[in-house]
């Protein structure tokens, strides 16, 4: 008798859990048949003695990541107070939900509008179709001194693909050599005879090289404000091309806050990635935080991804509408850990420029490199720092 | 009878001297009932893999190890033929009457097979706990690798033929967030979250790990820790910190925190030295919010 009452409840719980979960999906859990199924198995293992019990077991089933955990509790409550109001119209109540919710985004959308322009231009600019021919570098001095604000737009995609061909010829130049070790992909004759010699010539010890990796990280912080916007996509573009080369290549995306989106670039085609980023990334409103964001990414990232092998690459004008006093202290910090700290600042490939802002001054002793990356020749130059100690503290990459 | 066992399973988790709360105990007992690897991600040194070897003790089975870094590839976790064994043998029936085949034979078993850790687990003879740990480390080539022993339980080694799993494991997988892992793997696991403990927990603990120690330092201790988090702090302590510095406060027959005390053993908690520094400049106001007077004032 015990088993039949399960059996019914469980017919009446399994269609709230289905509810449940088709609730959670409106909210971006990623949620398959078969998580469904797993949740509804899990409480047939448990005996519900009370709601937490039920709780923990959804959340324990339900749950993918730690963001999601933090959201599930808040959705949890939510949803099963709205059923207890409304038993009888609870599919009503949630589908009225979620269309409050639409609206809310639809405004914040709105106000967003402006400066949602200017995130699309950013996402949308790379239309390059296939990769063309890989050109030598008989490309006129002309286009590599060119700031990448002059081009027009018929020259774009020609540029676009020239960053990334550039790209990958030097970083087949950072990666030409073999390291030899006990396992590897290719079998070492050389040293194979050499260490077995003693042994009387056979081969008892194998020995195999690898294509050596470097042990390099780079971290990329790019400012997507209007201003920096094109300047940004090219260095990322440019410096996907290492991403075999270099264990890691980690990319974060600031304007007013900061975010990371390496996991976006990685998983999809770059086109897409970019795509993708811009539906989740619409609530943007203009200017530039760096302070806020540098001290964002101190306090999630840097013990995480910042060591001494990293390279820590900002792209920014210093244009600072945040607290211009929380710059230096946190770039300090970054620069205690890592390698090197570049500085990419465009507006630095005019002859004339000094830095003004009270930001970019204060940030200055706690650059290693600070260059211009405007054009292609810079961003060459830039690559080329990135194996070499930090003897000269700072240097200006300006001739 | 079901809820049996998730009592069942706190009950054997405390008998280990492991202190849980009920999410803990939830997601370990539906890993065990729905043979699911269970994901624990968490800051270090709130437990994690602590949880695979208590497991393992409580359902009176062995822990099995795959320690995760930069560089490991299908090889030293699976197996690796054991190459010079392999050519002395040969060496040693040169001159024997010996036909190919039958030496193939000899070479190629199982006593010149070296088994790592998923060959180890799935050639178990009873379900073993397998602890992946710290999977962040890996590159992904060798998660989707895993990925597919998690879910197919064989491994086909060329020589000899395909190993089916006797007994499947138990998997345990952490990760301390320093990459993110696939949703794949994801998918596939159950998630469990560990947080640095609420206080009465870790109090609890305290008092499990070192039973002689007095009372009210302990609790002091958990209090100060608790604020010492809060700090902006380049390596946050954990739970191990806490423990080491009870036991070494314990052990000096101590009742009661001063600052002198705590200065002179920051280096138990805090293994920056800018975070020593961090501490020691806001030791005051760590001691007001504990509540502790100090002697010295």
């Amino acid at each position: 008798m015990a088993s039949e009452n399960l059996i019914e409840r469980q017919t009446a719980l399994s269609s709230h859990v289905v509810s449940f979960c088709r609730y959670l999906r409106k909210h971006k859990f990623k949620l398959g048949a078969s998580d469904e199924a797993l949740a509804l198995q899990a409480l047939s293992k448990v005996v519900l003695s009370d709601s937490e019990v039920f709780r923990l077991t959804l959340r324990s089933t339900l749950v993918k990541n730690l963001p999601q955990l933090i959201l599930f509790d808040q959705h949890f409550e939510k949803y099963w107070e709205e059923l207890a109001k409304a038993i009888n119209s609870k599919k009503k109540t949630v589908e009225e939900e979620t269309l409050k919710k639409k609206t809310l985004a639809d405004e914040a959308q709105k106000r967003g509008q402006a400066s949602l322009q200017a995130l699309k231009s950013w996402l949308y600019g790379n239309q390059s179709s296939e990769e063309k021919e890989v050109p030598g570098y008989s490309f006129g001095k002309t286009i590599q001194q060119k700031d990448f604000s002059l081009f027009n737009s018929e020259e774009m995609s020609e540029v676009n693909n020239l960053v990334k061909s550039i790209g990958k010829i030097l970083a087949n130049r950072h990666n030409r050599r073999y390291q030899r070790g006990k396992s590897g992909d290719l079998f070492d004759l050389k040293s194979s005879i050499q260490k077995n010699m003693r042994k009387g010539g056979d081969i008892v010890e194998m020995a195999f090289k690898k294509k050596q990796k470097r042990k390099l990280r780079i971290v990329l912080l790019c400012d997507i404000s209007k201003s920096m916007d094109l300047y940004s996509r090219f260095l990322i573009q440019f410096i996907y091309a290492f991403q075999n080369t270099y264990t890691k290549i980690e990319t974060f995306i600031f304007g007013t806050e900061l975010n990371r989106v390496t996991e976006q670039l990685r998983r999809q085609e770059y086109t897409e990635a970019l795509e993708a980023l811009r539906e989740n990334f619409y609530d943007w409103s203009g200017g530039t935080r760096i302070g806020e964001c540098l001290a964002d990414f101190n306090k999630n990232y840097t013990s995480k991804i910042i060591n001494q092998n990293t390279i820590f690459l900002i792209m920014s004008d210093g244009l600072d509408t945040g607290d211009s006093n929380l710059i230096a202290p946190n770039l300090k910090r970054i620069q205690r850990k890592a390698n090197k700290v570049i500085w990419l600042n465009p507006i630095a490939g005019n002859p004339d420029y000094k830095p003004s802002t009270k930001g970019m001054k204060e940030a200055l002793p706690f650059i290693d490199v600070f260059t211009s990356g405007h054009n292609l020749e810079s961003l060459r130059k830039v690559v080329s720092v990135f194996g070499k100690s930090n003897q000269n503290h700072f240097r200006k990459l300006q001739d | 009878m079901p809820n049996n066992s998730i009592q069942n399973i706190e009950s054997l988790l405390n008998g280990q001297g492991y202190i849980t709360d009920q999410s803990i105990v939830m997601s370990v007992h539906l890993a065990k009932v729905l043979k699911k690897p269970l994901l624990i991600e968490g800051p270090a040194g709130v437990g994690k893999t602590e949880i695979a070897k208590v497991m393992a003790r409580a359902l009176d089975t062995d822990l099995i190890r795959l320690q995760c870094y930069e560089g490991l590839d299908a090889n030293h976790a699976l197996y690796e033929w054991n190459y010079q064994h392999q050519l002395l043998q040969l060496k040693m029936e040169e001159s024997g009457s010996k036909t190919i085949e039958e030496k193939k034979k000899t070479i190629f078993g199982e006593e010149f097979l070296l088994k790592r850790p998923l060959l180890q687990a799935i050639t178990h003879h009873k379900h073993p706990v397998l602890l992946i740990d710290e999977i962040d480390r890996a590159d992904e080539e060798f998660e989707s690798f895993l990925l597919e022993v998690l879910s197919d339980w064989q491994i086909s080694i060329p020589e000899i033929g395909t190993i089916k799993a006797t007994h499947i494991p138990q998997v345990i997988v952490t990760s301390n967030r320093v990459r993110e892992l696939s949703e794949a793997l994801r998918r596939r696991c159950l998630y469990l979250w560990i947080d640095y403990p609420e206080f009465d927990k870790e109090l609890s603990i305290v008092k499990q790990k070192v039973p002689d120690i007095d009372e009210v330092l302990a609790e002091e201790i958990c209090k100060f820790m608790r604020e010492l988090r809060q700090k902006r702090l380049e390596k946050i302590p954990g739970i191990a910190e806490t423990l080491d510095w009870a036991l070494a406060l314990s052990g000096m027959h101590i009742d009661h925190l001063d600052k002198e005390l705590v200065q002179s053993t920051l280096g138990i908690i805090l293994k920056d030295w800018q975070d020593i520094r961090t501490a020691q400049d806001s030791l005051s106001e760590l001691f007001e919010k504990v509540g502790i007077q100090s002697k010295l004032d």
